[in-house]
């Protein structure tokens, strides 16, 4: 008997194949079950809350669950270190990109990719060490943990990431554009900044976006200089408040694995999936869009 | 003023914020090895901790983190290796080839708790792991598995088509194929996958704190329950004692320790990366 897969577009396979196909149907299996298991584990707490489990303002751990507070503090430290990064990182793109030579500019690529790589619990030992005192001292606050500075530090901390992407976006602009503005007549930064930068404008929107997801999803960094308070911030960053990540890494271990409260957290979790897939894939779109 | 002079204050500003980037991020380095030096006296990577960490060596936490990056890698090589021979080589393009593709980027994307959350319902709950280094290598397997697959299918994709074309001109069946040619070719993306994947396994917090790690009472795990003391969870609860002095100055050098990790196994994977570029221009 011969199975037919040309709907899927598989070729004929032989039994070795077939190891393979089991390999690929776990990798698959890994994807859609994570997915699966944040839907199913939050069914209880969407059951009982409803939509006021994403308006709810009040996590009291029996009584009720609302995500707001946590659902907001994630936008505003997201939103937080996206204003700080922009400028810095795309100055240094532009540069890097237009006018560093090509040995130079390779180092330092090489320098943004190893620091991208640096694990979280390193920058929230610095966070703890000397950004919140620093921050509690110079804007003469109460309590150095605040949602700005966990914004702050997610701000350094995502800044390689950034700045690579974006820098590979301008990069990837052709040469005859660059020489076309030049002959005629433009400057080298009118043409960095009028032929360069619009034709990348997709590539950096991509690197962003795919920064913006690192950002939101960041948990022990965020944990350690957030403050850890649940409350709806308004527009003051100055006070203490909580993202989705920090809340389950805070909280994690208390439920684990049982109950109406880890099932919240679950439903924490998929809030929180669904809205970094949503960057990310749109954030692929873009990245995929411009590299054509 | 003029347009040259405007020019030139631009130029000079975005070059200026360029350098001072290159020079925060070296004063990132530069505050590791100066807090983190410090702490290392002879012995502290061959002592177990002493006094919950205030004192002692960080022996049985850096064992820890090893040991959970080289399990986890061992569960995700064969998954990694599989699915991308089985996407490159049996599978058309297509819808299906392309949802692969796009869930690979998502898995990448995902935040790292979440592999914690449900990495420990699935494997610590369901097939009853509990909190356990099992549990722990499991999930971070999982979490690694994009920065595998990618990593191979770039190694096996940029394989020039005329040595799969010969291949089959020999009449060679595609199994044969695989293990005589793609396999061997594409060996240095293998170990750039792998490597890299140890340095994501090993900087990652949040997926294992609560599910496989301890901060005390266990030096090396004895049963396949146990859970196991890390570098990253030693970290993490030193640097929460913010009011002592000791635990601090314990938790920058195991800092340093972690970063210096995952720096060699980056640089490493780079080595093996550009030996592969150099034998595929050949």
């Amino acid at each position: 008997m011969k199975a037919d897969f040309s709907g899927l577009g598989i070729r004929h396979v032989e039994p070795v194949g077939w190891v393979f196909a089991v390999m690929n149907f776990i990798f698959l299996l890994c994807a859609v079950g994570l997915g699966l298991f944040l839907v199913v584990e939050s069914v209880p707490v969407l059951r009982s809350e409803g939509w006021g489990f994403w308006l709810g303002e009040n996590w009291w751990v029996g009584e009720t669950f609302g995500a707001l507070p946590m659902i907001c503090g994630s936008l505003i430290v997201t939103g937080l270190a996206i204003f700080l990064v922009l400028p810095v990182a795309l100055s240094g793109a532009l540069f890097t990109s237009e006018y560093l030579s090509s040995s130079i500019r390779r180092r330092v690529k090489g320098v943004m990719e190893l620091l991208a790589g640096v694990p979280g619990i390193i920058y929230g030992l610095l966070g703890v060490s000397f950004l919140t005192a620093g921050v509690k001292d110079v804007l003469n606050l109460l309590d150095g943990n605040t949602l700005f500075t966990a914004g702050f530090l997610l701000a350094i901390m995502i800044l390689p990431m950034v700045l690579t992407l974006s820098e590979d976006a301008l990069h990837s602009v052709p040469s005859e554009f660059r020489e076309a503005s030049e002959s005629l007549g433009l400057t080298k930064l009118q043409t960095a900044l009028r032929v360069v930068l619009p034709q990348s404008l997709p590539g950096i929107v991509g690197a962003v976006l795919l920064g913006v997801g690192r950002a939101m999803g960041e948990t022990i960094a965020v944990m350690l200089v957030i403050g850890s308070l649940d409350r709806v911030p308004g527009f003051n960053f100055f006070v203490s408040g909580q993202t989705i990540p920090s809340k389950l890494g805070r909280e994690a271990a208390e439920a684990l694995g049982s109950g109406l409260h880890w099932s919240a957290l679950m439903g924490l979790g998929l809030t929180l999936f669904v809205m970094v897939a949503v960057l990310t894939f749109s954030g692929n779109l873009f990245i995929k869009r411009s590299s054509q | 003023m003029n347009a040259i002079t405007a020019e030139k204050m631009v130029l000079a500003l975005i070059g200026g914020v360029t350098f001072l980037i290159v020079a925060l991020l070296f004063s990132i380095l530069g505050v590791m090895l100066a807090k983190g030096l410090p702490a290392m006296h002879s012995g502290f990577l061959f002592d177990a901790s002493r006094d919950f960490g205030r004192s002692g060596g960080i022996f049985y936490q850096l064992t820890g983190t090893l040991m959970l990056m080289a399990v986890a890698v061992l569960w995700s090589l064969p998954v990694a290796l599989g699915s991308v021979l089985f996407q490159t080589e049996y599978l058309g393009a297509g819808k299906f080839k392309n949802l692969l593709t796009q869930l690979t980027y998502i898995l990448n994307a995902t935040p790292t708790i979440l592999f914690g959350l449900v990495g420990y319902i699935f494997f610590g709950v369901y097939l009853d792991a509990g909190v356990s280094w099992v549990t722990g290598s499991l999930i971070l397997a999982v979490m690694i598995l994009p920065t595998l697959q990618v990593s191979i299918r770039e190694a096996v994709e940029a394989l020039p088509e005329k040595y799969r074309e010969t291949g089959m001109a020999l009449g060679l069946s595609r199994p044969t194929q695989i293990w005589r040619i793609i396999l061997p070719q594409s060996f240095y993306g293998m170990v750039t996958g792998v490597l890299l994947g140890l340095a994501r396994a090993a900087g990652e917090t949040a997926a294992i704190m609560f599910t496989a790690t301890t901060f005390s009472g266990i030096q090396f795990p004895q049963l396949f329950s146990d859970p196991v003391p890390t570098l990253q969870t030693h970290i993490l609860v030193l640097a929460q004692e913010a009011a002592n002095p000791e635990s601090i100055a314990q938790a920058w050098g195991a800092g340093l320790v972690l970063l210096g990790l995952v720096f060699l196994l980056t640089l490493a994977a780079w080595a093996f990366r550009t030996r592969m570029v150099m034998e595929s221009e050949l």
